[in-house]
């Protein structure tokens, strides 16, 4: 098999620290690039590089920045992109902050302006103003998505102190306290090229790629080393509490269960190796194929937007189940019994061999899309790992592997549960 | 003239399209089955494909299917409904790995197995559906038409949509409705669906690193059903005089307040200025460079997203905007201000080229998605156009400033749907 998939990934380490990375694709229409800083909403406590001072930043100003990026002096670099042609966009997750384009002609032009809009940070009490009115319909809306405050809920019984049980856009509150200086503090601190990556996929040739990059490079000193030091709470191994439940103005009642992973501490390799015999371990005991899916659907529990998932990072980890169900507490009950009655009674290498072999035909597939591909990259470039090796650290997990992931992880005192409940059952 | 695609008639009537390449990692197999949309058979149309992805003669329930397509190496397979205008689309489709990346050659002939069985061979008990099956996808059905409540997005892009197309087979929901649920049962259903599955038009697309002849000769093999009489799915539209705009509030416990407002466009696509119509949306709100984005976003601070769309087979475009409560009379002012200033020209140079550079862009970026070939053919096919990328893109580059004034003048404001909150 090929690994490679018939794919180059071709690198380059730039003096200051930054890495880049091209995957050419030339029959593509498509230029598609992010350029991504491992800096995230929960980056909420650290140490300021110049100063050494130790700093507590309000919620969601990782989400904050991200929106004032966009602003230079000039105007806003949106409409330099549609002069172009190219789409644009950013996002912030828990972990880090994502900007790109996407694009089928211009290439350098956009790449050019992509490097130039990340690197210059320009915020003015005005603009940070205005903002603070469309972060503030953004987080209305989120308030309306049922999904959303599903998963916040289940994070925030998860976790005690872990800012990852906090909104990565913040709170109405939080943002009000969001001003120009902090802005300057955490761009300065974590937008430092060793701590971001560039990844350009698609109708570009590499050699292209790394001289706009360089001599993007020239033009500026280059900045010093800096070490990021990044604070984090103490989080104790128990779940701060066992359930949560909203009402909200919805059709039908959502259910969410959560496990929280205390085999944390590390990435790279390892990291990628423990997701990869989690996923399968789901796939195994809930997927479409396992005797437990059939036996919910056919009771009517859940239906076809029932999922599962599996979050690792380097300094937390936790496991999601759940969708849509007429009833939460019966629907509760049963997964109760599903984990325990594998528990006891184990899983079966046919399962484990065929999920395997399941998971390396959707990695392949994913191989389709450059979006795909591109957000697995960088998301796992933050994490250490090279996501280039995942056929082979997949290769690698045997069924002892997944087997003892079973009895480690799926441990029912360290699980929790978020419903929503229509609005009406509360009368 | 000319798509990708080798276009082939088979002897029952199925259409099928090749498009060879070897630019994706997969091979992609996708039917469709084209219906009327009308009341007294919509929720029928819809219930059909999740029946029929339940069980089949050869792997009687889904757990079945599944563990043979895992040990395929992940061939995945799904069906839906789709709504084209006031076609009703049942899509099939499944996406099997590139036999080269892993080494066993029959995955293709193995994969087709599922896929022709569930679309031809469906699972019957005394002569019809398995009763289990139809009334669990009925349950399941009626709560996916009730889920739309708590997507408030859409839900206010169907709701006005709903309320402009009033008395219209436009208005009804691609997914049917709970009442016309009720009168379903495993009987009247596979009389339904053997009626569909023998006279409705089929278009089967095949795309991927395939050997045309060798693909041709298995899909005869396979798709074998009897079919004739192919009935013809009537895609015109009547134009509709709008005198005065209607006003549509509903109220619920929300957070925020959402706009939809509905125009006819009186243009589809096959119309000779149906892209200086698709310009038009891009300038008033296809992206960051666009009037509503510019100023219910930029200038005023209103919104978090303001934007419009085109229904190209209909003839009609919906803005939607999520606003505070108390604003939306300032939101309606400054929105029907933009659509003014189109109607007059009033079109910077930037907002004008930027809008066709996006439209450029999005139709070239197309061209790397296997789903996005097909949809992109299925559109053609259904609005009789037959079209490469490059000459839409020829196309686009021609329409100029005057064509868009032109066509803003048949653009008509229909119906304003205002989300609420409870007071």
């Amino acid at each position: 098999m090929d690994a490679y998939l018939g794919e180059r990934l071709v690198s380059k380490n730039l003096k200051d620290g930054l890495k880049v990375f091209v995957v050419p694709k030339m029959d593509y229409n498509k230029v598609f690039a992010m350029y991504s800083t491992h800096y995230g909403s929960v980056d909420n406590e650290f140490v300021v590089p110049d100063t050494g001072e130790q700093i507590k930043v309000p919620e969601g100003i990782a989400h904050f920045l991200e929106h004032k990026m966009f602003d230079m002096e000039y105007g806003n670099v949106f409409d330099k992109f549609s002069e172009l042609g190219a789409s644009t966009n950013a996002f912030t997750s828990y972990n880090y902050t994502t900007y790109l384009f996407s694009s089928t002609s211009k290439f350098e032009e956009n790449l050019k302006l992509l490097l130039e809009f990340v690197e210059t940070p320009y915020f003015t009490k005005e603009s940070v103003e205005k903002e603070r009115g469309i972060i503030a319909q953004e987080l209305e809306m989120y308030e309306d998505e049922p999904d959303w405050q599903l998963l916040l809920n289940l994070l925030k019984c998860l976790y005690h102190k872990h800012p990852v049980r906090i909104d990565i856009g913040g709170t109405l509150e939080s943002i009000q306290k969001i001003d120009v200086d902090t802005l300057y503090k955490c761009y300065n601190t974590f937008y430092h090229p060793s701590n971001m990556v560039l990844f350009v996929s698609g109708c570009i040739q590499p050699e292209t790629v790394f001289e706009i990059v360089e001599k993007s490079r020239q033009a500026k000193a280059s900045p010093l080393k800096a070490e990021i030091k990044r604070i984090y709470p103490d989080e104790p191994p128990t779940i701060y509490k066992p359930s949560h439940t909203t009402y909200l103005d919805t059709a039908e009642p959502l259910f969410l269960m959560g496990f929280k992973d205390i085999d944390v501490g590390y990435d790279g390799r390892p990291l990628l190796k423990k997701e990869i015999a989690t996923d399968i371990l789901l796939e195994i005991l809930l997927g479409r194929s396992s005797k437990s899916y059939e036996k919910l659907y056919e009771e009517g529990l859940i239906d076809d937007r029932f999922s599962f998932n599996y979050e690792g990072q380097k300094d937390y980890g936790f496991c999601t189940i759940g969708g849509e169900t007429p009833d939460p507490e019966r629907l509760h009950k049963e997964l109760e019994q599903i984990i325990s009655d594998s528990l006891s009674k184990g899983i079966s290498s046919d399962d484990f061999e065929r999920v395997k072999k399941k998971h390396i035909g959707e990695f392949i597939q994913g191989f389709n899309s450059l979006e795909f591909i591109s957000s697995a990259f960088v998301a796992y470039h933050h994490k250490n790992v090279n996501i280039f090796d995942y056929l082979n650290i997949l290769e690698e997990i045997s069924f002892e592997d997944v087997t003892k992931r079973l009895n480690t992880f799926f441990n029912l005192s360290r699980h929790a549960v978020s419903v929503v409940m229509l609005k009406e059952s509360m009368k | 003239m000319g798509n990708l695609f080798k276009q082939k008639a088979l002897e029952n009537n199925i259409n099928i399209h090749i498009y060879h390449t070897s630019k994706f990692k997969t091979i992609n197999f996708y039917l469709f089955v084209h219906q009327e949309l009308k009341k007294e058979i919509a929720t029928k149309t819809a219930l059909l494909p999740f029946v029929l992805k339940r069980g089949s003669q050869n792997f009687p329930t889904q757990r079945s299917m599944n563990l043979f397509l895992e040990n395929l190496y992940g061939t995945s397979t799904d069906s839906d409904i789709l709504k084209r205008g006031e076609v009703h689309v049942l899509e099939f489709y499944m996406e099997i790995p590139n036999p080269k990346f892993i080494g066993e050659e029959n995955l293709i002939e193995e994969g087709l197995k599922v896929f022709q069985d569930v679309v031809q061979n469906p699972l019957t008990e005394n002569g019809s559906f398995k009763k289990e099956y139809v009334d669990q996808e009925k349950e399941i059905l009626k709560r996916n038409i009730e889920s739309l409540y708590n997507d408030k997005f859409n839900y206010v892009i169907e709701r006005c949509i709903q309320e402009m197309c009033e008395g219209e087979p436009f208005s009804i929901y691609k997914y049917g409705s709970v009442e016309d649920l009720q009168t379903i049962d495993s009987n009247n259903l596979y009389s339904y669906y053997n009626e569909c599955i023998t006279t409705c038009p089929m278009d089967l697309f095949i795309l991927g690193d395939i050997d045309e002849n060798k693909i041709e000769k298995l899909i005869k093999e396979m798709f074998f059903i009897q079919r004739k009489d192919i009935k013809k799915i009537n895609t015109e539209f009547s134009e509709k005089i709008v005198e005065k705009p209607k006003y549509v509030e509903e109220k619920q416990d929300v957070n925020q307040g959402k706009l939809a407002l509905g125009f006819r466009t009186n243009t589809k696509y096959g119309n000779s200025d149906y892209y200086a119509l698709a310009v038009y949306n891009s300038i008033l709100g296809g992206g960051p460079y666009s009037k509503l984005f510019q100023n219910v976003r930029e200038k005023e601070s209103l919104a978090y997203y303001a934007f419009s769309k085109l229904e190209k087979n209909k003839g009609l475009m919906l803005i939607s905007s999520g606003i505070e409560f108390s604003k939306k009379d300032k939101a309606l002012d400054i929105i029907g201000k933009q659509v003014e200033d189109m109607e007059k020209g009033n079109i910077s140079a930037y907002e004008f080229d930027s809008a066709v550079k996006s439209l450029v862009n999005a139709f070239k970026e197309a061209a790397d998605s296997p789903s996005a070939i097909i949809q992109s053919r299925l559109d053609g096919i259904i609005n009789g156009v037959d079209e490469t990328t490059d000459e839409i893109v020829d196309k686009l580059q021609k329409v100029t400033k005057d064509d868009v004034v032109n066509v803003a003048q048949k653009i008509k404001l229909d119906t304003i749907f205002f989300l609420n909150k409870i007071d």
